[in-house]
């Protein structure tokens, strides 16, 4: 088996005269254990290896991929890849972007964490399945309990001299819980994720499933009405992929993004800073370059409201001119699709006060727990939204009353962001995407 | 793909640590997706996929294991990898495998992969022309068409040796309008298991119309209401509220995990009586249907309501053998990467005896739904939630202004309750259905329904 390097060098190595060819390969060793009523209820352990390539000749783009090709497979990508080119229409903002220098991130690789046998990442899901089910009278059951890691590679070798690798490892644990009383049954979720399972501490995990389960206990459905809103950060974070599409330099410059001609203006409130960093070393999405060899870097979307601009992959780049620069996020979803422009670490800056003064200065309004249907309720397009809610009334001085349920909010991104009041300190990411609890003036909430 | 010897060579490696059974799912995938975007041609990529799978089950435990390698030794490392699992001391057997042969369901007359690429971008400037003939308002068009062929080979240690091919294709438009500040959006994509003779139904001048259609359209509507009022849903788009809120509870995996609203409930009226409604496998060239599902047992149409009353739930086998009841026929997985789990097909509501245009002329007020964006459910509690895509007001008994940022609300058990008229208009609508991490093409359809009741998650107070 070759090197992944190797690989996409001797793929490079057939350009022809007048093309640009870039090979990008990944390979990923990844480790799931769910527990289930005391034993073990999945294991899965996933290999998977492949290659795409990018061909650019007379300005026209081709891709190919192939799933664990031999160096010979490799180079016959790059020869579909060059056929495929010659059936798309010329495009003169296509290019490969040049070699950079790139700042390592060896802190995303963890050889401990790498060498965690099974037989202890086994214990780990049945030790969290046990525990989870213990903390609490109605709590006895779980409808997921799981760990898992996985440890990626990736290697990016271009006719214009790029030639870069790294390495990472990613751990996470996933606990939903079922709470049952009186007939009634709900669910609480929690989720982390970290470099390494050695830097896991778990129990939290478990405790906020357990938790947010058997808060929504009783949960009715409110009447129709416009109240403030808090999004704690599980539901804050629903929205941020949302803004992260609205952010895409691709959709602005297609005319698929409510901000395309924002920049520059105060979009939300001041006490809204989002920003993308890949450097962020602490973020889980986190990367010393993106999916075409672009450094990794520092965005800042939006100052106190105002938006400064978009995410942007090379192509992006040179089509919005203006010296415009790749901001480092053509990003890939895997080795079968080629680098489009995405988020790496995306997140809303913490502000100072805590999540209970935020709660303390809503009397009145709702705190929502979770959010549902943001794929199909919510559109990056025109803004407007409308999602399915939980959560819980905000009474006297912040203390959280009767829990809710059936109901959904209802607004568009432009009146929420500048509907921003303050943000808490709470900040914590989900997956790529990180958030406080945000303090939202009034929202439409709709049940009976 | 793989010879029978070594499928069973890999099978008794699978079952070193004994188990109820053991299965090795090898799969080729050779696709091609073009999108045409802003006009252009942007990406013409193809794409050639493959691996197996080996997994080893022992009551609901399972091991899994794949490779993107097919040799001797890779297929071994993952069967040993799968069967630590299990914690057993004996082997278990494997019966002799014999080839069991489907119907044929998805038979393509006319395969897209012998047609070039050329031919392929041809029917997305089809889509591109009409999308923009529609309106001048028609500010943007995207393109996206796919097809693909996957060769699938099951081996299981009872015995069974299934080859399938399934092809598939899909058109999908989306369109975005432009009025001043105003930008709407709309979408159409049908899809099918079939060959390019698909696109004689479905062309792809009608997919680009219809989702200019629905954008301009929505260029005119209001802001939604919000609150409770009567919903008719027009046909087609009752099926996919039918998978999200009932489809996702009646799936065994959450039975079992006793995480369904619908546990215990089957030989009660729990839906309304004018509700009947199957998952069906079976559909020739259906979105979601096949030969045999991806353990390896054949496909089946299964009764779930009959007038109201619940018939049972959606199985695969380990949750069949757990429950006590047989496969339905209803283990899917998205490719070799992943372990099969309990999932739908094509899930339908079956057309009822009502006049469509009187559901209507019957409604005093309330929401007329004509596209739905897709949904969620928590199968555990059974709230659901739904985007209405393409909505309007009714009132008087006509449709009148479009409304948009709506939303439906509800409890499954509640609002299948509610259904108060059910039409003769059933309509398909062809879908990817994401659980535990994996995408699933299903099918979804129904009549025009009418819920007496439901809330609208609008903005109008």
């Amino acid at each position: 088996m070759s090197d992944l390097g190797d690989l996409v060098r001797a793929a490079v190595s057939v350009a022809g005269g007048g093309e640009q060819v870039e090979a990008y390969a990944e390979e990923q060793r990844e480790t799931e254990v769910s527990a289930h009523r005391g034993e073990v209820e999945g294991m899965k352990f996933a290999e998977s290896r492949g290659i795409g390539v990018r061909v650019i000749r007379d300005d026209r783009l081709g891709y190919a991929w192939a799933a664990d090709p031999s160096e010979e497979e490799a180079r016959d990508a790059v020869r579909r890849a060059r056929e495929n080119a010659l059936l798309a229409e010329p495009d003169a903002f296509n290019g490969l972007p040049a070699a950079t220098d790139i700042e390592a991130m060896p802190e995303l690789f963890r050889e401990q964490s790498a060498a965690i046998p099974v037989d202890d990442k086994v214990q780990l899901a049945l030790d969290l399945e046990r525990y989870t089910v213990s903390r609490d009278p109605r709590v006895t059951k779980v409808d997921l309990a799981q760990v898992g890691d996985a440890v990626s590679r990736v290697a990016i070798a271009s006719t214009e001299g790029v030639d870069l690798e790294y390495a990472r490892t990613d751990a996470w644990v996933v606990a939903v819980t079922l709470a049952v009383q009186e007939g009634e049954t709900q669910t609480g979720f929690s989720f982390a994720i970290t470099r390494g399972l050695d830097q896991l501490t778990w129990e939290p995990i478990a405790d906020e499933a357990v938790d947010r389960a058997v808060q929504m206990l009783g949960a009715e459905k409110p009447a129709t009405a416009k109240v403030p809103i808090i999004l704690d950060p599980f539901a804050a974070s629903n929205f941020l992929g949302v803004l992260a599409g609205a952010l895409n330099a691709d959709n602005v410059l297609k005319g698929r993004s409510l901000f395309a001609d924002m920049v520059g203006r105060q979009v939300g409130s001041d006490a809204f800073t989002l920003i993308d960093d890949g450097r962020r070393a602490d973020g889980p999405g986190a990367c010393p370059f993106d999916g075409e060899g672009v450094p990794s870097g520092r965005t800042e979307l939006f100052t106190a409201g105002v938006l400064n601009g978009f995410l942007h992959s090379t192509y992006t780049a040179r089509r919005s001119g203006g010296g415009q620069r790749s901001t480092g996020n053509g990003k890939r979803s895997g080795y079968k699709a080629t680098p489009g422009v995405g988020a790496s670490n995306f997140f809303v800056e913490a502000g100072t006060m805590p999540f209970e003064g935020l709660l303390a200065e809503a009397e009145g309004g709702v705190l929502i727990m979770d959010v549902s249907g943001v794929h199909s309720g919510a559109n990056p397009i025109s803004g407007e939204f409308s999602v399915g809610a939980t959560g819980r009334r905000i009474g006297p001085a912040g203390a959280l009353g009767e829990p809710l349920r059936e109901m959904t909010i209802a607004s568009t991104l432009p009146e929420m962001l500048q509907g921003v009041r303050a943000v808490g300190s709470d900040l914590r990411f989900f997956s790529s995407v990180g958030t406080p609890s945000i303090s939202i003036g009034e929202m439409t909430l709709a049940g009976v | 793909m793989l010879d029978r010897d070594l499928a069973a060579e890999v099978l008794a490696a699978a079952r070193r640590n004994g188990g109820d059974f053991a299965e090795v799912f090898v799969e080729e995938r050779s696709s091609t997706s073009i999108r045409l975007d802003d006009a252009h041609v942007e990406e013409l990529t193809t794409g050639l996929d493959r691996g197996a799978g080996v997994r080893v089950c022992h009551g609901t435990t399972y091991g899994y294991a794949y490779s993107n390698r097919l040799d001797r030794d890779s297929l071994l490392e993952a069967a040993a990898a799968a069967s630590a699992a299990l914690a057993g001391d004996a082997s278990g057997p494997v019966v002799d495998l014999t080839e069991r042969v489907g119907p044929g369901t998805n038979r393509a007359e006319r395969p897209a992969g012998e047609l070039d690429a050329a031919t392929k971008v041809g029917w997305l400037r089809e889509v591109d022309d009409v999308a923009r003939s529609v309106s001048p308002e028609v500010a943007q068009v995207t393109g996206i068409y796919f097809d693909s062929l996957q060769r699938r080979l099951i081996a299981t240690s009872d015995g069974r040796w299934i080859r399938e091919d399934r092809p598939r294709i899909r058109m999908v438009a989306q369109v975005v309008a432009k009025r001043g500040d105003v930008i709407q959006t709309g979408w159409h994509g049908p899809a099918a298991c079939a060959g390019v003779e698909f696109l004689d139904l479905h062309t792809p001048g009608e997919t680009g119309r219809r989702a200019a259609e629905r954008a301009v359209t929505m260029l005119d509507s209001i802001p939604a209401p919000a609150g409770e009022m009567a919903v008719v849903v027009a046909n087609g788009c009752g099926g996919v509220l039918f998978h999200e809120a009932v489809g996702h509870p009646l799936e065994a995996d959450a039975v079992d995990k006793e995480a369904s609203v619908y546990r215990g409930l089957v030989g009660t009226q729990c839906s309304s009586e004018l509700i009947n409604g199957v998952d069906d496998a079976t559909i020739a060239n259906g979105w979601g249907s096949f030969d045999f599902d991806d353990e390896g047992t054949s496909s089946q149409r299964t009764v779930l309501f009959t007038d109201g009353v619940l018939q049972g739930y959606l199985q695969d086998r380990m949750r069949a053998a757990r429950m006590g009841a047989e496969t339905t026929g209803n283990a899917r997985r998205e490719s070799y990467a992943y372990p099969p789990i309990v999932r739908m097909t094509n899930t339908n509501i079956l057309p009822g005896a009502a006049d469509p245009a009187q559901i209507i002329r019957d409604t005093a007020s309330g929401i007329y739904v004509r596209g739905l964006g897709g949904g969620q459910v928590n199968p555990a509690t059974g709230d659901f939630v739904f985007g209405v895509s393409e909505g309007y007001l009714i009132e008087g008994g006509t449709v009148t202004t479009p409304v948009r940022g709506a939303n439906l609300i509800g409890r499954a058990i509640d609002v299948m309750s509610a259904v108060d008229a059910v039409g003769t208009d059933f309509e398909t609508w062809e879908g990817v259905c994401g659980k535990d991490g994996q995408g699933a093409p299903v099918g979804s359809g129904s009549p025009t329904l009418r819920i007496s009741r439901i809330t609208v998650g609008g903005t109008g107070v």
